[in-house]
């Protein structure tokens, strides 16, 4: 190969020097330079928005879903509002949100419960808002090889190159109990007690009886009558963590399950697509006290998010996602993402790998924009608010009005629609691809793994309707 | 002749001692006894990195972990590149941004005609890494290919033999209901023999698992050495789209055109209109003023890159290291002059000198943390924004809580030092400055300190070292931009490059560890009176 690059290198370092100072690049630059003010000029004709800040620092996390954060920037859609922004890599959520508290960061990449969490004060205590969700999906439950090895022994048909999906977690099942016999218990990573992967394990784990524990005003750890025991562990430590066998199977965002396939060291056995379809993941967060002093500057943010969303969702005609690529190459970056180009490709690009010679089309794996996903429904905020009470996060039995006004509190929806409107009417946004919804609430869904109906008007039937979980009294349900 | 001794004198007092045979040989003294000094002191060092080199680079390619291979010298130098290629495309959107004019339009023309170049290099690129990639599975499939057929092969036959075994034992068993006791026992051996066949096979297959995924761990240079070529010339046109952009459309020029041909427009619409909102016009003058304002003063958000963090952890470092001093020179002397002071002092030293900056850390960043409250209007931290040269470092909580960590974990050398080079001094100076009737002041400036000086040095060459230590530490748990996060961003991404990164900042952290100690050195010998030249 060695024999092959060389010539390359060279060939380059030629072209560099003729190119220096050929014709051609003159010509060029007199035909693309007023070519290029004419761009300029019809940009800067949309009505710009006063900023009261332009210059912003946003937090994120290194993973796949802080791409809108990344494109706005890279792709010049900040610097089309007037702001110019640095975009600041987080060790990790604790560090993310107390850096967005303190005031060090203006805005950032959160999980979907870490605004709700603060704001009801499960953890730091802090009242975060959002205008903008970033995206649905994403995340995946990687097992060791070895739990994987067992669960094919005692699911034969998993025992194929191309196992059927979703596959549940019944074949986990007597695993857990062999161990709970032997006085022990499971251990399994999840990244933060108030993330969407904490509820989807957890979800997926009680869809087959296996009970992921409580948590209580005494239990902050979540694990009082657990069969599968929980903890935290950061997502670029997971895989690492599951090589040493400090934990047998982990719940993350790409590209920390791809990781793992790439590595050799797990098998990603279901996706959160398949626990629930489009669920949402991570929002855009920031201080009330940051929206209230900033208006124009928020809406000026989420105009920039959309475009993101929606360059990144952009397909061409035969439904092929055309910028997914540029994307992954972006987020490969050393100061973005970060990971080998190839593995963020494996799950950016419409596929996700669960093993080698199992790879299954996902077009909708990671979405940014279609499905209304980058609106900020209320009841998004309620499923979470239900799974924290189902778990025992929120420790004490509450009205269903509570839950109404709560998510009111967080989820920002009118500075959303300021935004579209802004959009819309620079032409860079139809009327059709805002939500027509009066009250902000999805229509029910069950598109889970269990099949369980979905009402965000009613959180307290929903709360009882689970086997495993915490029952309130039927009579909060205000009705 | 005096010329050589005072080049002989620099050397000795820059400690570079390896010097001196050579300048000696050079005057053509005593050539024999030079050469075997050169021999000592710089072929036997040059010759052990070698086979330091040497042996990593045979050594490196058989350790393999899953998380990754250990990096090669080569690939750790390739990686060096990487980092400083980096760093050469942010600074040039950095510069690009700003560029005006004639510049820019030939600027931005080379990047147009350079960005075609490596379009057309992208594809010979990739062309050669579908070539390499077809070639590998060819190569995987009829190498694997023989041990996934033996698994798969008795996969099914352990398979079918455990249903048909199973099958007629279950037949069996289903004729037992009338069966003796003896006939009833000897099928329960013969179920727990069927057991233990199955547990056999399932042995063997395991072996055989073992053997194919083996099997499948065969890697393929040739694939990786064409990904990376055709990674560097996409990350190239990555940059390149961007650069455009940012000398072209994003310029800061350009803006600046269109706001103020805006503004024209609606100046002269708001001085002429008849009909209209006036009030709208007016207030959209001013928000375009504004907007021109801020647009002529931006500037393109770099990210850190290493260099920059280079300097910022040395930033960092010296000014945990002055804070050190500040505190533990006068206390070291105070424990010098007086054994009382000294007693009350000993079990502070003792109960926090073994304390790990990571214990430190935390406490700090909350200490200093409560005093600002509002960091971006703090007027201390205002204070270094105007501070030529510091204000583009960005000092910040993070930056003092790390700065303050390494001071405590530092202080200590210099503290115990001073306090021994102080308690050191002669009797009979201080009888002769009895005598003489000096003060307070001048004994402690005339006679105590300078004849402390070498140990008080000896101490503050210790605390840079284990300050420079304690840094990266500290910059890890801060999230402090320097060194530190760099590492910690480097192992957080997990990329195929990120092991020869960090290899590559142990190197820089050496070669600036070893320089700050040099320079200590210096002044150390500096101010000894025992630095004479060796005579001869």
């Amino acid at each position: 190969m060695a024999t092959t690059e060389r010539p390359t290198t060279n060939h380059l370092k030629n072209m560099k020097s003729q190119s220096n100072h050929s014709r051609l690049s003159l010509l060029s630059a007199i035909f693309t330079a007023p070519a290029l003010l004419w761009l300029a000029a019809g940009s800067a004709h949309a009505e710009k928005l006063a900023v009261e800040k332009d210059s912003l620092k946003l937090g994120f996390i290194k993973l796949t879903d802080c791409a809108p954060l990344v494109i706005a920037k890279e792709k010049g859609f900040f610097e089309d509002e007037g702001l110019q922004v640095e975009v600041i890599a987080q060790s990790n959520w604790k560090v993310l949100l107390d850096n967005v508290i303190t005031g060090n960061l203006d805005g950032a990449h959160m999980l979907s419960g870490q605004p709700i969490a603060a704001t009801i004060g499960i953890g730091t205590e802090a009242h975060i808002v959002t205008p903008y969700t970033l995206d649905l999906n994403g995340n995946a439950i990687t097992v060791s090889n070895s739990i994987w090895e067992q669960m094919q022994q005692n699911e034969p048909d998993l025992d194929s190159d191309t196992p059927p999906h979703p596959i549940s977690a019944a074949a986990l099942k007597p695993i857990a109990e062999d161990l709970l016999a032997d006085g022990e218990k499971l251990q399994m990573g999840m990244v933060f007690p108030v993330s969407t992967h904490n509820y989807e394990i957890r979800y997926w784990l009680a869809a087959s009886g296996i009970h992921p524990g409580f948590y209580s005003k005494t239990d902050v750890a979540g694990r009082t009558d657990a069969e599968v025991e929980l903890s935290v562990t950061p997502p670029p430590q997971m895989p690492a963590t599951l090589e040493a066998g400090t934990i047998s199977g982990y719940c993350v965002g790409e590209p920390w399950n791809q990781q793992a396939v790439t590595k050799g060291i797990g098998v990603p056995v279901v996706t959160n697509y398949e626990i629930w379809k489009n669920s949402p993941e991570k929002v855009f967060g920031v201080t009330r006290k940051w929206a209230d002093e900033n208006p124009n500057t928020i809406i000026a943010v989420t105009k920039a998010l959309i475009r993101s969303g929606k360059w990144l969702d952009e397909t061409d005609a035969a439904g092929k996602l055309v910028n997914r690529e540029e994307a992954c190459r972006i987020l490969s970056q050393p100061n973005y993402v970060g990971a080998d180009f190839e593995v963020i490709k494996n799950s950016m690009t419409g596929t996700f790998v669960f093993q080698k010679t199992d790879v299954l089309d996902m077009p909708d794996f990671n979405v940014f924009f279609k499905h209304d996903c980058s609106y900020p429904w209320y009841s998004d905020g309620v499923w979470f608010l239900t799974q924290m009470r189902r778990w025992g996060q929120i420790t004490e039995a509450k009205p269903a009005s509570w839950y109404a006004e709560t998510v009111k509190k967080i989820y920002l929806p009118e500075v959303y629609r300021k935004a579209a409107a802004s959009l819309i009417s620079e032409g860079y946004m139809t009327e059709d691809e805002l939500p027509k919804t009066d009250d902000s609430y999805k229509v029910t869904t069950a598109d889970f793994i269990d099949g369980n109906a979905y009402d965000g008007h009613k959180p307290i039937e929903y709360i009882n309707s689970f086997e495993i979980g915490i029952k309130d009294d039927a009579a909060l349900s205000g009705e | 002749m005096s010329a050589k001794y005072t080049i002989l004198k620099g050397i000795d007092i820059a400690g570079l001692n390896f010097l001196s045979p050579v300048v000696r040989l050079a005057t053509g003294e005593e050539p024999a006894k030079q050469m075997k000094e050169i021999g000592r002191l710089i072929v036997i060092p040059t010759l052990a990195f070698l086979a330091f080199f040497w042996l990593w680079a045979v050594v490196a390619p058989k350790h393999r972990t899953k998380s990754g291979e250990v990096p090669t010298p080569s690939v750790v130098w390739d990686a060096r590149a990487g980092i400083w290629r980096f760093h050469n495309y942010e600074t040039a959107k950095q510069d690009g941004f700003l560029l005006q004019g004639k510049e820019r339009e030939t600027e931005l023309a080379r990047a147009t005609a350079r960005i075609a170049e490596v379009g057309m290099l992208e594809k010979i690129a990739r062309q050669q890494l579908t070539a390499a990639r077809e070639a590998s599975t060819v190569k995987f499939d009829t190498t694997v290919a023989p041990a996934k057929n033996a698994y798969d092969t008795l996969r099914e036959i352990s398979r079918e033999s455990r249903k048909g075994r199973t099958a007629a034992l279950k037949a069996e068993a289903a004729t037992l209901n009338t069966a003796t006791e003896e006939a009833r026992l000897a099928f329960l051996q013969k179920l727990r023999d069927t057991q233990a066949r199955t547990e056999i096979d399932k042995l063997e297959l395991a072996k055989l698992k073992d053997r194919y995924e083996e099997a499948q761990e065969i890697t393929f240079p040739e694939v990786k050495d064409a990904t990376r070529a055709n990674t560097v010339l996409a990350e190239e046109k990555q940059f390149l789209v961007k650069y455009i952009d940012m000398l072209g459309k994003d310029s800061r020029e350009l803006k600046l055109a269109a706001a103020k041909t805006k503004l024209k427009e609606t100046r002269t619409s708001f001085l002429t209109a008849t009909e209209g909102d006036l009030y709208r016009l007016g207030s959209g003058i001013i928000k375009n003023e504004k907007f021109i304002k801020t647009t002529a003063s931006s500037k393109y958000a770099k990210p850190w890159t290493l260099p920059k963090q280079i300097v910022r952890s040395l930033l960092c470092v010296f000014a945990g290291f002055l804070l050190a001093s500040a505190i533990a020179i006068p206390i070291g002397i105070l424990c010098g002059l007086s054994a009382t002071f000294m007693a009350a002092m000993t079990p502070f030293i003792a109960l926090f000198k073994p304390v790990s900056p990571l214990v430190w850390l935390p406490i700090i960043m909350i200490i200093i943390g409560g005093f600002m409250p509002d960091p971006e209007n703090n007027a201390f931290l205002m204070f270094f924004d105007k501070v030529p040269f510091i204000k583009n470092y960005k000092i910040d909580p993070m930056f003092l809580s790390s700065a303050v960590t390494v001071a405590l974990c530092s202080l200590w050398a210099t503290l115990v030092n001073t306090a021994l080079g102080v308690g050191a001094v002669d009797k009979d100076h201080m009888n002769v400055a009895r005598v003489l009737r000096l003060g307070f002041w001048s004994r402690l400036f005339k006679i105590v300190i300078p004849t402390a000086l070498p140990l008080i040095f000896a101490g503050l060459r210790i605390s840079l070292g284990v300050g420079w230590m304690v840094l990266v530490a500290a910059e890890i748990l801060s999230t402090s931009e320097g060194i530190g996060k760099f590492v910690n961003d480097m192992y957080t991404n997990g990329s195929s490059e990120s092991f020869a990164q960090m290899f590559v900042v142990v190197f820089i952290v050496g070669i600036i560890g070893m320089l700050l100690d040099r320079i200590m050195v210096v002044f150390q010998r500096l101010v000894s009176f025992d630095s004479a030249v060796p005579a001869g």
